[in-house]
């Protein structure tokens, strides 16, 4: 019977071929979503899970004083507090590709708060002695092609100041590449240059340990609750989640795109065997006559759509390994945050189950109907 | 000698159960095209009807939205003394300084998204025509009261009509929704300069001022003069050319990404026309053979099948245009990257994006359609005449 399967496969070459080659695109494209749509959900690190991240309560929009500061050092399990604020700067002009992220901070408890950013002592050292230097991931230097000395102009569009910034050291950042398309430079240099208005974005804290997080948030919310300027403090990952949720709906566009495909990819291959069974009406008259029974029938040609569904998915799958890369890098330039878009197992392993899904799928409607016919029906019928 | 239309047309009929199907799985191609396209076109068409090319914004110098622009109250009274800019019967201006302030609140589903609170005076709402309040009230100034977009209040579970939300040191009533004609402005929420600014702490400043000149021309005059004023330190373009800049990169990544998918899944479903269209060359080998004999030339065979697969394109465009349609009904949001705020709007399909529909469809069945045309060209006439 395996032989049987094996001889239809081959019997129109074409076909087969062209089936393959349209569900290979089909799970290629389910496979690109897919690393797409993890993008937004970043992988848990266990030290992003110790940071807490306070904010104005009204949005981001509003800035918290300075005076903040010493008042969050204050709390218990705190170990480190740093201020970040996004300085949202264009540099060159306002085309994506020269897009990144840019945060006025405090050189030293930045290190103290990020301990996953690398960077070498010496350069390190030189960037907290510099008012006017500021540090970029290394992917982001290698981008722009920045050296050690070389300066920088930002025009400020949040902060009516515009910069000019020294590049003291390069960091890398191993637990999570896309921290790297970022700079980091001092914030009393920008304080300085706006005339000392004492405020601060963000303020980021590292805490002694994963239980700490719930009792910190609360007591980080409750300390400034009957002040100016309230407080909502939130963990790393739902910070960085307020950003995706913002955007809306992508889940679910991304999944009415991903359906689209799988139904189209579905009658592809279902008409494909719907071809293949309705040639073969006289020989499984004659099989049946023969004496092999339906579910072997029905058996062998939902195993041959199958086996069209798992070949087309791996190439579809293999082809997505192989140019994920290049898609990432193609996309970067619209969609910076797609720079460090890689294809996982699990998104993998999903296109070619659903390949393998709609092959089997597609050969049992059709295989069914045929091992109902009756034998005196079938051979009566010319294909 | 060519064969006539009818031929490739009746031909696509006899074995409609493939053809439906290759037109289906084409179809479905086009509706994906479509489907992003109409999110570009839904944006861009917000924030085309929001700006009036006679209109002037005023920022911050430097500044690339409202959200990000401040200035203070003296340097807007300033400019909005400027000449050149249009006065009522009375002789008032028509001019507003506005207040812009994010606040985020949870959507109905839970997330949290910014929502902009624009501060205006009784001028805004002249220099927003379109602008009308469908139900309840307008606001009245000094009493912290709110009125809403009617998409957005849909949207945002504490903005209903009726409905109290604290603002920064306020409490705030919604006494009105309203309706700005699909425009930028159904994203918003509305309410006294003043009210919002000391609410939010945020006296003295304004976030941006809307000017009316009288024409399109003294609207480029009124640009340029304040431009040139170095002491004042703004940056001044027309409403419309405002908007137009604050949607660019959004639409243009949803214009790429409806391009990518389309091409992606053309190539597959080009593979699928193919095999459709080589059944149907080996179905006819004999017809073929016969027209031969008759005197058709290779030529008008392979057009007839080139036809034929156009034909299934065109048929597959046609219902994937019909199926996209209703998305036009479907109002969504998403954020303006540019300040990271709320934007609703519904989509639309432009005659344009159908129109580009309709020929990706054709295209991938006259691309499919080519090597089985090609092959059915050249069948050698007895061989194929022998064929069962």
């Amino acid at each position: 019977m395996r032989k049987l399967v094996w001889r239809n496969l081959l019997r129109n070459k074409r076909r087969t071929l062209l089936t393959v080659a349209s569900l290979a695109m089909g799970v290629f494209l389910l496979c690109v979503l897919g690393a797409l749509l993890q993008t937004f959900n970043p992988t848990e690190t266990e030290t992003s899970e110790k940071r807490v991240v306070v904010r104005h309560a009204v949005s981001l929009q509003f800035e918290l004083p300075e005076a903040y500061w010493r008042r969050l050092e204050t709390l218990d399990h705190v170990e480190a507090v740093s201020p970040l604020s996004w300085f949202g700067g264009i540099y060159k002009d306002t085309r994506p590709e020269n897009f990144f992220s840019q945060f006025a901070t405090d050189p030293k408890t930045l290190l103290e708060v990020f301990q996953g950013i690398e960077i070498d002592e010496a350069s390190g050292e030189a960037w907290v002695m510099e008012r006017r230097s500021f540090i970029a991931g290394r992917a982001l230097a290698e981008k722009h092609g920045w050296r050690i000395g070389d300066e920088i102009f930002l025009k400020g569009e949040i902060y009516p100041v515009d910069l000019n910034l020294v590049l003291r050291g390069t960091f890398t950042y191993p637990d999570d590449q896309a921290q790297e398309n970022q700079i980091f430079f001092h914030r009393d240099y920008v304080e300085e240059a706006l005339a000392n208005p004492g405020m601060v974005g963000t303020y980021w804290l590292r805490l002694d340990r994963l239980e700490s997080v719930p009792v910190v948030i609360e007591a980080a919310e409750a300390m400034f609750e009957n002040s100016d300027a309230r407080v909502k403090a939130e963990t790393e990952q739902a910070f960085a989640a307020s950003f995706t949720e913002m955007l809306g709906n992508v889940e679910f566009l991304f999944g009415a795109i991903g359906f689209a495909v799988i139904v189209s990819v579905f009658f592809i291959t279902a008409n494909t065997m719907a071809m293949a069974v309705r040639e073969r009406n006289t020989e499984v008259s004659v099989l049946k006559t023969l004496g092999f029974g339906h579910r072997r029938i029905l058996g062998a040609v939902t195993a041959e759509s199958a086996a069209i569904g798992f070949i087309g998915g791996s190439v579809g799958v293999l082809l997505a390994a192989a140019l994920v890369r290049a898609a990432a890098q193609a996309l970067s330039t619209m969609f910076p945050l797609f720079s460090q878009m890689t294809l996982r197992p699990g998104v993998a392993l999903l296109g070619l189950a659903a390949a393998l899904g709609l092959g089997a799928l597609s050969g049992f409607i059709p295989g069914q109907a045929m091992a109902r016919r009756s034998v005196v029906e079938g051979l009566r019928k010319v294909a | 000698m060519k064969l006539p239309l009818k031929y490739s047309a009746r031909s696509l009929l006899v074995r409609r159960g493939t053809v439906m199907m290759t037109v289906a799985s084409i179809a479905f191609v086009v509706l994906v095209y479509l489907g992003v396209l109409s999110l570009a076109g839904g944006l861009r068409s917000a924030f085309r009807t929001s700006g009036d090319p006679a209109h002037v914004v005023v920022l911050r110098e430097g500044a690339l939205s409202e959200t990000s622009s401040f200035f203070s109250l003296e340097r807007g009274r300033e400019v909005m003394a400027l000449p050149g800019i249009a006065k009522n019967a009375d002789g008032s201006v028509v001019a507003a300084g506005e207040v812009m302030i994010l606040n985020n609140l949870p959507r109905r589903d839970g997330s949290m998204s910014n929502v902009t609170f624009r501060g205006v005076s009784s001028e805004s709402f002249q220099l927003r025509p379109a602008l009308r309040i469908v139900d309840g009230r307008r606001f009245e100034p000094g009493t912290a009261e709110l009125i809403v977009g009617r998409r957005l209040s849909e949207r945002f579970p504490t903005l209903g009509l009726g409905s109290e939300l604290t603002l920064g040191q306020l409490r705030f009533r919604v006494v009105g929704i309203f309706d700005a004609a699909g425009s930028s402005f159904d994203s918003e929420v509305w309410g006294a300069a003043e009210d919002l600014s000391s609410a939010f702490r945020r006296t003295g400043y304004y976030s941006s001022a809307l000017l009316r000149a009288g024409s399109e021309a003294e609207a480029a005059a009124l640009v340029q003069r304040i431009e040139d004023d170095q002491r004042l330190r703004l940056r001044a373009l027309t409403e419309a050319e405002y908007y137009a800049q604050q949607t660019a990169a959004t639409t243009r990544q949803f214009v790429l990404l409806a391009n990518m998918l389309a091409v992606i899944m053309a190539i597959g479903a080009c593979f699928a026309a193919a095999n459709t269209m080589y059944a149907a060359v080996s179905a006819r080998t004999r017809e073929i053979a016969a027209l031969r004999v008759f005197g058709f030339k290779r030529r008008s065979i392979m057009g007839a099948f080139l036809l034929e697969a156009a034909l299934l394109g065109l048929v597959a465009g046609l219902i994937g245009v019909l199926l996209a349609l209703p998305l036009n009904t479907i109002s969504t949001g998403t954020t303006n990257f540019l300040t990271f705020s709320e934007i609703t709007f519904s989509l639309r399909t432009t005659p344009m994006a159908l129109l580009g529909g309709v020929l990706v469809a054709v295209l991938t069945g006259l691309i499919g359609g080519l090597p089985p045309a090609w092959s059915a060209a050249r069948k050698h006439i007895p061989d194929a005449m022998r064929a069962v």
